[in-house]
This record gives C-alpha cells, structure tokens and sequence, in this order.
C-alpha cells in the first residue's frame, strides 16, 4: 500500500472516530435541548475545530512515522537514498492531483445530496436542528467517502479523461 | 461508436537498457513521484501529455516508442 492510502486511510479513522465521538454525544445527556439551535452549533463548531486539529496532528505523526519506517528499511543504504525516497513519496504531481479532484467529486455530491435533504426537511416541517444535522452528516459521509473513494484510485488506478 | 483504447508502455524495459535506471531515478528525472511510476508500470495510470513527453525525453527516446496505443475491441 502506498504512502498516500496510508496517508488517507490514517485521516479516514480521525474523521470517523470523530462522527462517532460527535454522535455519541448528540445522543448522550450532555446534548443541548432539541430547539436550542445556538448550542447546536457552537457544538458543532468545536468538533470541526477538534477535526481539523486531529487531522493536521495525524498527518504530522504519520509523516514522522513513515519517514522512521523508511529508514529502518532501507537502512543499509546511505541517508541521501533514504532522503529521496522519503522526498519522492511527498511529491504531489499530476496523478495525485486527478485522483484528489476525482474523489473531491465523490464529497461534493455527498454534500450536494445533503443541502437538498436539508431542504426537503425544512420544507417538509422539520425543524432547523434537524436540517442542520443533515447537513453535516452529509459533510462528514462525504468526507468519508472522499478517502475511501482516494484509497480505491491509489489502489485500482486511475486514467485521464 | 467510438473504441476502447489500451495504452500500454515500455517503461521497465527502457530503464532496463538504460543501466537499469531505478524508479526513483526516473521519478525525479521527470517530476513525477516514485509511486506515479509504479503505478504506470502496473498499467495502473495513463500520464498526460506532458508527462509522457517528459518520460520519453529522460531516455532520449520518442513518445511512441514508450507508449503504445492498442485497440481493445470493446466498444464504449
């Protein structure tokens, strides 16, 4: 598996850990009153504060750790060699590029989706709080299936066109 | 209708014949990542243009003869 699956597999588990975390305390006791829609979104505010955190701390560490595990590897050669392969991996060229712009489509459909649910729900009666959530759940599973959609491509290829 | 085409290349073969040339080697020779050549090794990713021109000017070769182009047969 390739530095950059890893790479998004590892800010896959952080997001999904925290729509789980999030859930859970949605659910909890500790949630604000179904109406109080200003609560609702100073939580929802800290846990994309708390997720973009976690996801810039997860890829340092995955950095560091994937450059230890390179050199522990190719340890019988020089640094320069470990140095290159280690700098090649982080290069971002045109494959990655069209693979991040192919599964960015897959998140903006998702979101898409969510905004006309969102609509819908409104329209329907549903409260704001509600609509609110299905916009977000719809943020965090295109999120999720942006990675997942990035990991099929690094994996399985990708073509131009 | 318009034909499925497979393009296939001669990578591993030319950095063969160019003192076994290494993937790193030929990743850095031609901006791409190290990964970027596995993959279009493994028929896993058709480069654009210019990065196949790019490939084909590191051997000093011509485009064609790094990549081929061949029919599939399966209509699309």
């Amino acid at each position: 598996m390739s530095y950059n699956s890893k790479k998004t597999i590892a800010s896959l588990v952080a997001g999904a850990a925290l729509v789980i975390a999030y859930t859970v305390y949605a659910l909890g006791k500790r949630s604000p009153a179904p109406n109080n829609l200003e609560s609702w979104a100073a939580a929802m505010l800290v846990f994309i504060g708390i997720s973009v955190a976690a996801v810039v701390v997860i890829q340092i560490l995955f950095h560091i750790a994937f450059a230890i595990g390179i050199a522990v590897k190719e340890q019988d050669r020089e640094d320069k060699k470990v140095e290159r392969i280690i700098s090649s991996a982080m290069v971002e060229d045109e494959r990655e590029k069209l693979i991040s712009l192919k599964s960015a489509r897959v998140g903006y459909i998702c979101a898409g989706i969510g905004l006309i649910a969102a609509l819908a729900a409104l329209a329907l009666g549903g409260s704001a709080v509600a609509a609110f959530h299905i916009l977000f759940g719809a943020y965090a599973v295109g999120s999720i299936a942006e990675g997942i959609v990035g990991v099929y491509f690094y994996e399985k290829g990708v073509r131009n066109g | 209708m318009d034909k499925k085409l497979l393009i296939t290349n001669n990578i591993r073969k030319l950095r063969f014949f160019a003192n076994e040339m290494t993937q790193l080697e030929l990743a850095e020779k031609s901006g791409a990542s190290r990964q970027t050549i596995i993959a279009l090794e493994a028929g896993k990713y058709t480069p654009s243009l210019e990065l196949a021109f790019r490939i084909a000017n590191v051997f000093g070769v011509s485009i064609g003869e790094v990549f081929e182009c061949k029919s599939e047969g399966i209509e699309a």
